[in-house]
């Protein structure tokens, strides 16, 4: 184990801020499988192309309104205007067919999704990683050096956490989301309309992935294969937080970035192995994961 | 299975097969013909891909036996096609001299390494697997899959890590494509067969049971997690075979092999072809693998291709392309039934799994 | 009298703040036929998922033929010769009847695990008697999900008696059944009893099957027995007819 407080803070921002991302993409997750009972395969491909998205918007900006780091702003609210659009279509067009089959029939056709955004993906930006530069200088912590923009991240990260638990427990459409999750049938006894509330947590899902697409961007390089690589682990972190659970989607975020970031200590390079051993270790003892409850299964 | 065995009155037409061996034998003797018939085929390119359509097919078959015959959803069912093709291939690697020369023995007994590993492999997972049912087994088979998967990935010292283990180069004999295909046919048909015979027993009703009614299965007697737990060894195994011959015809193994994408493969294969036919994840890898194996030859954006295709398939033909075939023979039968004389009383009581 | 085959001894069975089962004692004989009655929620599915493992007692002890099968998996208590129908009828619905009903003789001969064997060869007159005895005769290339309400009970019965109990346990056997079919099970069910020599346990709603085929009536109500005799007894006693029988008493 490193004694420097330098290192371990690097490790604690690096964990922390990948707890983030994990949450952003997770929540939307955790909360279409909670209310629809949907493992949505392609979330994190939809991510992928709010990233690429925002990275193509913030260059047009650039290029005619010329360079300035905010202009990524902009970029980002109005992409994830556009992913909420493209989540209700999905929904309305596609997703809403599937409600009635079986899992493995769901995976399929999420997993078809991932084909077909992926393939675009590359006919649109290529091979590429893209990232956005912007001119941010690092600061001294202690003995090393960390990237204010961290402090955005995690920012983000709270604020979203917040404004989700906002809108689930203080507005009259979250309540009734959260309804959902707890019984549908009470939910469409109260006259609510069920395919509307459905559509609207799936954009809101894809919305805020394509949203933290583009707050990463600074400092992560997308990819193609990332959102392989990403799926499954919030799928890790869903199932471990407990599905439709937003505290423990954000708890298990918390834990799995933080134990990712540390494990370089103990294990370099089995950091994903460690977190599947959590999770197989979730799995046997509670099925239904630290903050869900015992209910469908 | 599906028809009687009535007489027939049009022998030799598909219909009339049909009628005689009913859908799994009309499907057995179809690929079985066809696949004898592929190195006939210009170029070397069909056999390499008819040599993936066995190994693949064979993997999602064994996955069936979880899937469609027990009913519950394996989406781990790559680690033990991997850790098939892994004990070959380190056992490969440990005979394999300084020349790299690897003898016929010594090859088969890489080979055969794989069935006691993958059935070691599968017996653990299950063990915690069978406690749970539905969506929890499919997500705890998942996350094994993936700790088997980054365990193989990062232990650099014993497997080459995510290098994988390249240069197997199996006997003289068996470089050649078409007699390594031959080779791959007998065992992937001996193991078919060895498959329909497990479906076909009490063993395999005991699964069917398993899949309708468990509590109703528990109080008749049978013991759920024990009957589980075997199975779930048994296709674990047979996944484990596929494994072993990928190696030593890809001359390298890689961790892709025990991955989720590659244990999404056999989902996809089976419910292509149709997870309530013996035959149907066959049929399936033989439409996935080609597609993907051609279309990749025509296009670079082949995935978009099989992404359109797939999303076509499982939003218009549910039940997979056999029980499109089956409904439509059935209905054919029917009516040419009906013609010829309208005495029948007793319909064929259509089966859930053949 | 016969054998002992049943000895239920202090039962209880809470379900949170409810008392299901309230020391319940019961004991049977080789050959009985018994009947509980009660109104609905007083404890008899609740006993018969005590009975065949498949909730786990609270106190109390179950000795089947001499043997403690308290607590057992439903399988072993299967296996030791308690077959159960089901008020609702728990079926294979994907197979057919014969499929059905094979299956279960095959589990009976201790065939569940064997891979090699040809299930189409394997207890297959054994299966042909019971489909048989069960009036599923016509019914047997049928896929089980598509029989009637009626013939479904029936086949529920013959997965019952595929397993050659020793007792019979059955929750409301013609419940759903027409007038007919319900003559038809009771007198299939009386002729099990009496020829076959097995003992049957059965909850029943109606009363006039109940005081026809039982030879002992029990009267069970918020989980404790009130009162155990014969037909006549239990008609007679003045607690059956003001709990059980209703305000018209």
């Amino acid at each position: 184990m490193p004694t420097d407080i330098g290192s371990i803070l690097i490790q604690l921002f690096s964990g922390l801020s990948r707890a983030m991302m994990l949450f952003l993409v997770s929540s939307g997750l955790s909360l279409i499988f909670g209310v629809m009972n949907i493992l949505n395969f392609a979330h994190a491909t939809l991510w992928l192309l709010g990233g690429y998205l925002t990275y193509t918007l913030f260059q047009l900006f650039s290029n005619t309104f010329g360079d300035h780091a905010l202009l990524i702003v902009p970029a980002i609210v109005i992409v994830t205007g556009i992913m909420f659009v493209l989540g209700w279509v999905l929904e309305r067009v596609l997703i809403r067919r599937m409600y009635a089959r079986e899992v493995p029939e769901q995976l399929l056709l999420t997993f078809a999704l991932i084909l077909i955004f992926g393939d675009l993906i590359k006919l649109i930006w290529g091979v590429q990683n893209r990232r956005i530069f912007l001119p941010i200088e690092p600061i001294a912590v202690f003995d090393s050096y960390v990237n204010p923009y961290f402090f955005v991240i995690i920012a983000a990260g709270f604020g979203v956490a917040g404004g989700l638990w906002w809108f689930l427990h203080r507005t009259r459409y979250g309540k009734i989301v959260r309804a959902a999750v707890y019984s549908r049938d009470m939910v469409s006894a109260l006259g609510i309309r069920i395919p509307t509330i459905y559509a609207g947590v799936f954009a809101l899902g894809i919305a805020i992935a394509a949203f933290s697409a583009g707050v990463f961007l600074p400092i992560m390089p997308i990819g193609l294969g990332l959102d392989m690589d990403l799926i499954i682990q919030c799928f890790a972190v869903v199932v471990i937080g407990g599905f439709g659970s937003i505290l423990g989607t954000f708890v298990a975020s918390i834990i799995v970035g933080i134990v990712y970031a540390f494990s370089i200590f103990i294990w370099p390079g089995g950091a994903l192995a460690i977190i599947f051993l959590i999770l197989v270790a979730v799995l046997i003892w509670r099925p239904w994961g630290l903050f869900g409850t015992e209910m469908r299964y | 299975m599906t028809s009687s065995a009535g007489k027939s009155k049009k022998k030799g037409s598909i219909n009339g097969l049909y009628r005689q061996a009913g859908l799994t034998g009309t499907i057995a003797l179809i690929l079985g013909i066809g696949f004898l018939l592929v190195p006939l085929l210009p170029g070397e390119f069909p056999v390499i891909v008819a040599v993936e359509i066995l190994i693949l097919g064979l993997f999602a078959m064994s996955f069936n036996l979880i899937y469609g015959y027990m009913g519950q959803i394996s989406f781990g069912h790559a680690a033990f096609f991997g850790l098939g093709a892994y004990a070959t291939a380190l056992m490969f690697r440990a005979f394999q001299g300084a020349t790299g020369e690897i003898g016929y023995l010594d090859f088969f007994l890489s080979l055969l390494s794989a069935v006691p590993v993958s059935a070691m492999g599968a017996l653990v997972v299950g063990f915690f697997c069978v406690r749970l049912t539905g969506i929890y087994f499919a997500l705890l088979s998942l996350a094994f899959g993936e700790l088997v998967f980054y365990v193989v990935f990062s232990w650099y010292g014993f497997t080459g890590g995510d290098d994988g283990i390249q240069g197997l180069m199996p006997p003289p004999f068996f470089r050649d494509t078409v007699n390594y295909y031959y080779f791959t046919l007998a065992i992937v048909a001996i193991a078919v067969v060895v498959l329909w015979r497990i479906t076909q027993s009490p063993f395999g009703y005991s699964l069917r049971m398993l899949r309708e009614n468990q509590q109703r299965a528990a109080f008749l007697g049978i013991n759920v997690r024990l009957c589980m737990l075997v199975n779930f060894v048994i296709a674990g195994t047979f996944a484990g075979v596929a494994g072993a011959l990928w190696g030593p015809f890809q001359r390298s193994v890689s961790p892709v092999l025990l991955g989720w994408t590659q244990s999404g493969i056999p989902v996809f294969m089976t419910l292509i072809g149709g997870a309530s036919f013996f035959g149907g994840p066959m049929v399936g890898s033989v439409i996935y693998t080609a597609l993907n194996s051609y279309v990749t030859r025509f296009t670079m954006y082949w995935p978009l291709t099989i992404g359109v295709i797939i999303l076509f398939l499982v939003l218009f033909v549910p039940g997979g392309i056999l029980s499109v075939v089956d409904a439509r023979m059935a209905a054919y039968r029917r009516r040419r039934e009906s013609d010829a004389d309208i005495s029948a009383g007793s319909a064929d009581g259509r089966e859930g799994v053949q | 009298m016969s054998r002992k085959i049943l000895e239920v001894t202090g039962l209880n069975k809470h379900f949170g703040g409810l008392h299901a089962v309230k020391d319940f004692n019961l004991e049977l004989f080789e050959g009985d036929s018994l009947a509980i009655i009660g109104p609905n929620g007083a404890g008899k599915t609740t006993l018969f998922n005590l009975l065949t493992g498949y909730h786990k007692v609270d106190s109390g002890s179950i000795l089947f033929g001499g043997m403690d099968i308290t607590n057992r998996p439903s399988h072993e208590i299967a296996r030791a010769g308690i077959s159960r129908a089901f008020q609702i009828t728990n079926i294979f619905p994907k197979l057919t009847v014969f499929e059905n009903v094979r299956s279960a003789v095959q589990t009976q001969m201790g065939k569940a695990f064997d891979v090699f064997g040809r299930a189409d060869k394997i207890g297959t007159e054994e299966t042909e008697n019971i489909v048989d005895l069960c009036g599923l005769d016509k019914r047997i290339r049928i896929v089980a999900g598509e029989l009637s309400q009626g013939d479904k009970k029936k086949l529920e019965l013959a997965l019952a008696l595929a397993g050659k109990p020793k007792l019979l346990l059955l929750d409301e056997p013609t419940a759903g059944m027409s007038l007919e079919e319900t003559r038809e099970t009771m007198i299939l069910v009386d002729r099990l009893n009496e020829e076959f020599n097995l003992t049957v346990l059965f909850t029943e709603h109606d009363m006039a099957v109940v005081f026809n085929h039982a030879h002992r009536v029990a009267l069970l109500h918020n989980g404790e027995i009130i009162v155990v005799g014969t037909p006549e007894q239990v008609r007679m006693n003045e607690t059956v007819q003001r709990i059980y029988l209703g305000e018209d008493a």
